[in-house]
């Protein structure tokens, strides 16, 4: 039942007769063409508007929009309005009745509304179960209503995501339809809409450009002009195959052809001839339309991000105009070409080129977002070098680092470089990249190294900026380290990652010197090389940074020889790192203790601090920052046996555990066990332990259950179970055989096959245990356990992963020596058959 | 004329440069080499797996000089290169016929 006035539905059908009478006119003169549509698209328009008028605002604003082929104002006689209607928010009563009011008369005059009725929130989220509309509403032009709300869903609506699914699916649906006709525009009764050449197929064209590259409808096979008369042409051919069957009528039969030849004036003295004239102008405008839709998806660019395209010679902005206006959008076209495995075209390049001069450093990454992207560009993979050079040669990598445009073109004159220092640099990340996907059976050890390392990016950026200093002529490590600094702050890289940077280029020739020119084989030597790099991951790094920078001096420099002896160094090194630090503990006068103390915050007595830190390992103070270390201090306080200090950090997708307790038998497998039973990922972690029983235990995981995201109170939680097991109230291992048992766990044959060593003479104090095993869940509980069972104290132990490796080594001792042979025998064996899955 | 060679620890052959051009000997060829004399390499364990390290790197000094200073220049490399270490390396020293000059033909005396 209308809920209108009486009159106005007959108010609305005199309109509407009306203008159907006047397209009436011109389609049956053969003029009912592009022009005379638009007419009547703006007469309903005008009557829509009445409508809405009469029909009286909701509370919320609505806005009226057309759609589609009404949208384009290519309204047919038969064809269905189709319409949306918006709603800035939820649609209560008073909306209800606005519909009614609006659509009721619509429907009682026989008109036949295609309407979509939704709330704007409605568009937030892509919709993917419904392509024809998403393609419809690219279309959308605003009829009546709040225009305000009608742009906001334009914004809303038009995001390179949306942009790239429409037209991934417009693809997919011209595949189907042309299946319908078997790929054939050469149809004797065809489908002037839905036919391969016909009226959808040129739409599909106009899409494909305007969300790709408007201007490939100007460079196409066929003059733009052509595809307005083939355009032209169809619509006047469909607009008599509704006037003469008087519905929805598409296919120009061989009846209806008579009659549309007659109509649209071909000459010809029989109706065959006229029929064959109509037909042949058909296949003419159909051959031009299907021509151009192919050229265009073969050639139109698939949008990869805001603005960028990538097409066949590689990522392109698709609005030159826009792109020279946002120079914060350049970096990711270079991250785009990657990703692609592309160039970024020569026109992109020019772009920039003409307009980077106009930028300061600060505005290609203006926000945290856009720096932490240029961070991840760095990630070393194939392509990356390639993209470096086409922003240097562009000049933005210039700009974005004026440090790196004093090196450009630089001639250092010796006997060994090759190249300029700019070319040099580059060179260095192509090395590094290649090392990283190498197949090189002989570099594959440095490969797995490079695989270890948790921020691979943060060696490319020292790289990058390791030689700019090299615009002087005397020493230069130093100078590098002054401008570097400068850039990193620019780009406002964390504190932990700017200082390993700063090392790295600091220090990016002390492996070559002490590797060629020091006797690497004075443990001494090994010893004070490690003590300069602290940890694995510099010395990772710097292994790194040396083959790649020597590699990158001239082809023969890098020798195989000087491979080996950087390769020994490492090992040695990493050996005295992770087997030996535990020889040397923190003393009173310890260098950096000082500084510890002097930066200390009020609430941290200097004597609290010299208590906590006496008797851990030296490489206690290098692993951690100072703001750890006060932490750690803080948790010491006041520990009682069962008692169990907890602090829990998230940084990323990181979380950091810190345990301080007092020792006793199986505690850390029961860390490790609650750990693992609340399903975290253990990811790297030191447990250290003093000679008065303190036990610092550090873990970092992920939560890939995302059991703490989910659970507001989830911290609490651990903390009460860990504090339940170390003081023996509850049992892990109950606690972990569900788990253990569930299939998502399933184990299964390891990956990787277990390593296992036991080594009595690396420390003077511990026996040590090596142990690579593919990384899994509850690990280092199933290790530890078995290492608490044969009676042994864990007293130290630093935790890896590379990638599905775990890498660990425990420090060791039984009663309080190193075991003895039998000892290791029994337990290594233990250890294998436990990572074999046998036990 | 003799022909001196010597295999050397890497780290060493700054010093037995610096001592030969006490001598006025800067004419030299240096190369990489790799190998192993009573030394015989070691095992080096990495992650722990063993790797067997059996050929060392080494640097070869090549030198050749009248009959005359031969003599002082063996002790020179002998004295630099020395560490009393294991793997100090050796000094083979070879007569020397002849000798040209690629630039001009000529002979050396």
């Amino acid at each position: 039942m209308s809920t209108t006035q009486p009159g106005a539905g007959s108010a609305i059908k005199v309109a509407l007769d009306a203008a159907r009478e006047a397209l009436r006119g011109d389609v049956a003169r053969g003029a009912g063409g592009r022009a005379a549509l638009e007419q009547h698209a703006d007469r309903v328009d005008a009557l829509l508007r009445a409508l809405y008028a009469e029909a009286g605002g909701p509370e919320r604003a609505v806005a009226i929009i057309a759609l589609g082929g009404y949208g384009r104002r290519h309204l047919c006689l038969h064809s269905d309005i189709d319409l949306l209607l918006l709603f800035d928010g939820r649609i209560g009563p008073s909306e209800e009745r606005f519909l009614r009011a609006f659509l009721h008369p619509l429907w009682d005059v026989g008109v036949v509304v295609g309407h979509q009725v939704r709330e704007l929130d409605e568009f937030a989220d892509l919709e993917t179960d419904n392509p024809e509309f998403l393609l419809a509403l690219l279309d959308a032009r605003l009829v009546a209503g709040a225009a305000g709300l009608f742009e906001r869903l334009g914004a809303m609506f038009h995001t390179a995501a949306t942009h790239a699914y429409i037209l991934q699916s417009l693809l997919a649906l011209i595949e189907e339809r042309h299946a319908r006709f078997n790929a054939t525009l050469y149809q004797l009764e065809p489908d002037v809409k839905e036919a391969p050449g016909a009226l959808r197929d040129l739409m599909a064209a106009r899409t494909i450009a305007a969300m790709t590259d408007p201007l490939l409808l100007q460079r196409g096979p066929a003059d733009p002009g052509r595809l307005e008369e083939a355009e032209d042409f169809l619509l006047r051919v469909r607009s008599l195959l509704h006037l003469e069957a008087e519905r929805n009528q598409n296919v120009l039969s061989h009846e209806l052809q008579e009659r549309t030849a007659e109509v649209l004036g071909y000459p010809g003295a029989e109706p065959r001839q006229r029929v064959e004239r109509l037909m042949s102008d058909y296949f003419r405008h159909a051959r031009t339309v299907s021509r151009m839709l192919e050229w265009i998806r073969r050639t139109a660019p698939t949008p990869v991000g805001s603005n960028l395209g990538l097409s066949r010679d590689g990522i392109r902005f698709l609005d030159p105009v826009q792109a020279a206006r946002t120079p914060s959008s350049w970096i990711a076209a270079f991250q785009a070409a990657i990703d692609a495995g592309a160039g970024v075209t020569d026109e992109a390049l020019s772009c920039i080129q003409q307009h980077v001069a106009r930028y300061r450093p600060e505005d290609f990454t203006p926000e945290p977002r856009d720096r932490t992207a240029f961070l991840r560009l760095l990630k070393p993979r194939p392509g990356l070098y390639a993209r470096l050079s086409q922003m240097h040669d562009c000049g933005l990598l210039g700009r974005l680092f004026p440090e790196f445009e004093a090196v450009s073109w630089r001639v250092v004159r010796d006997f060994y470089h090759k190249y300029t220092v700019d070319e040099h640099t580059l060179l260095t990340i192509r090395n590094f990249e290649r090392l990283v996907s190498t197949q090189e059976p002989n570099r594959e050890r440095f490969k797995t190294v490079a695989a270890g390392l948790p921020s691979p990016e943060l060696l490319v950026l020292a790289l990058l900026l390791h030689d700019v200093g090299k615009w002087r002529d005397d020493e230069h490590a130093l100078e590098s380290v002054r401008m570097a600094a400068e850039a990193l702050d620019r780009l406002q890289v964390p504190f932990d990652a700017r200082d390993t940077v700063l090392f790295l280029i600091r220090n990016h020739l002390q492996m070559s010197l002490v590797a060629f020119r020091r006797d690497t084989e004075d443990p001494g030597i090994v010893k004070e090389f490690g003590r300069l790099l602290g940890t694995e991951d510099r010395l990772k790094m710097l292994c790194l940074m040396t083959l790649a920078d020597i590699e990158a001096v001239s082809p023969d420099t890098l020798t195989p020889w000087k491979e080996e002896l950087i390769w020994r160094l490492y090992v040695d090194t990493y050996n005295d790192l992770t087997q030996r630090y535990a020889d040397e503990l923190i003393e009173r006068n310890q260098a950096g203790l000082l500084e510890l103390q002097l930066g200390r915050p009020d609430d941290l007595p200097e004597a609290e601090i010299t208590r906590f830190l006496e008797g851990l390992p030296k490489r206690y103070l290098q692993l951690f920052p100072r703001e750890a270390i006060y932490r750690h201090v803080r948790l010491a306080r006041n520990i009682g046996s069962d008692e169990v200090h907890v602090s829990l950090e998230q940084n990323d997708a990181v979380w950091t555990l810190s345990v301080v307790t007092l020792d006793k038998p199986f505690l850390f497998s029961n860390i490790c066990g609650v750990l693992s039973s609340f399903g975290m990922n253990i990811l790297r972690g030191q447990a250290l332990t003093n000679p008065n029983g303190l036990v610092l235990d550090v873990f970092q995981f992920t939560d890939d259950e995302r059991f703490l995201e989910l659970n507001v109170d989830a911290g609490v939680q651990v903390l009460h179970v860990l504090q339940d097991v170390v003081s023996g109230c509850a049992d892990v291992t109950a606690l972990l055989r569900g788990r253990e048992q569930s299939v998502l766990h399933s184990r299964g044959a390891p990956r990787v096959v277990p390593v296992v060593r036991a080594d009595n003479d690396a420390s003077e104090r511990y026996t040590i245990v090596d142990i690579v095993a593919g990384n899994a869940l509850g690990l280092l509980y199933r290790i530890s356990r078995v290492i608490s069972r044969h009676g042994c104290s864990v007293e130290l132990v630093l935790i890896s992963t590379e990638g599905e490796r775990a890498i660990d080594v425990f420090h060791i001792t039984k009663a309080g020596v190193k075991l003895t042979e039998a000892e290791q025998r029994a337990l290594t064996s233990d250890l294998q058959s436990t990572l074999e899955g046998i036990l | 004329m003799k022909l001196i060679k010597s295999i050397v620890r890497p780290n060493k052959v700054d010093e037995v440069k610096d001592a030969l051009a006490k001598l006025n000997i800067s004419g030299m060829t240096v190369t990489e080499v790799r190998g192993h004399g009573k030394q015989k390499g070691h095992t080096a364990i990495y992650r722990g797996k063993e790797y067997n390290v059996s050929l060392l790197p080494k640097m070869e000094v090549e030198i050749v000089v009248n009959d005359s200073l031969a003599d002082e220049a063996i002790k020179a490399i002998v004295e630099a290169a020395r560490t009393g270490e294991i793997g100090d390396g050796r000094v083979f020293v070879f007569p020397v016929l002849e000798s040209y000059r690629i630039r001009t033909g000529e002979k050396d005396a």
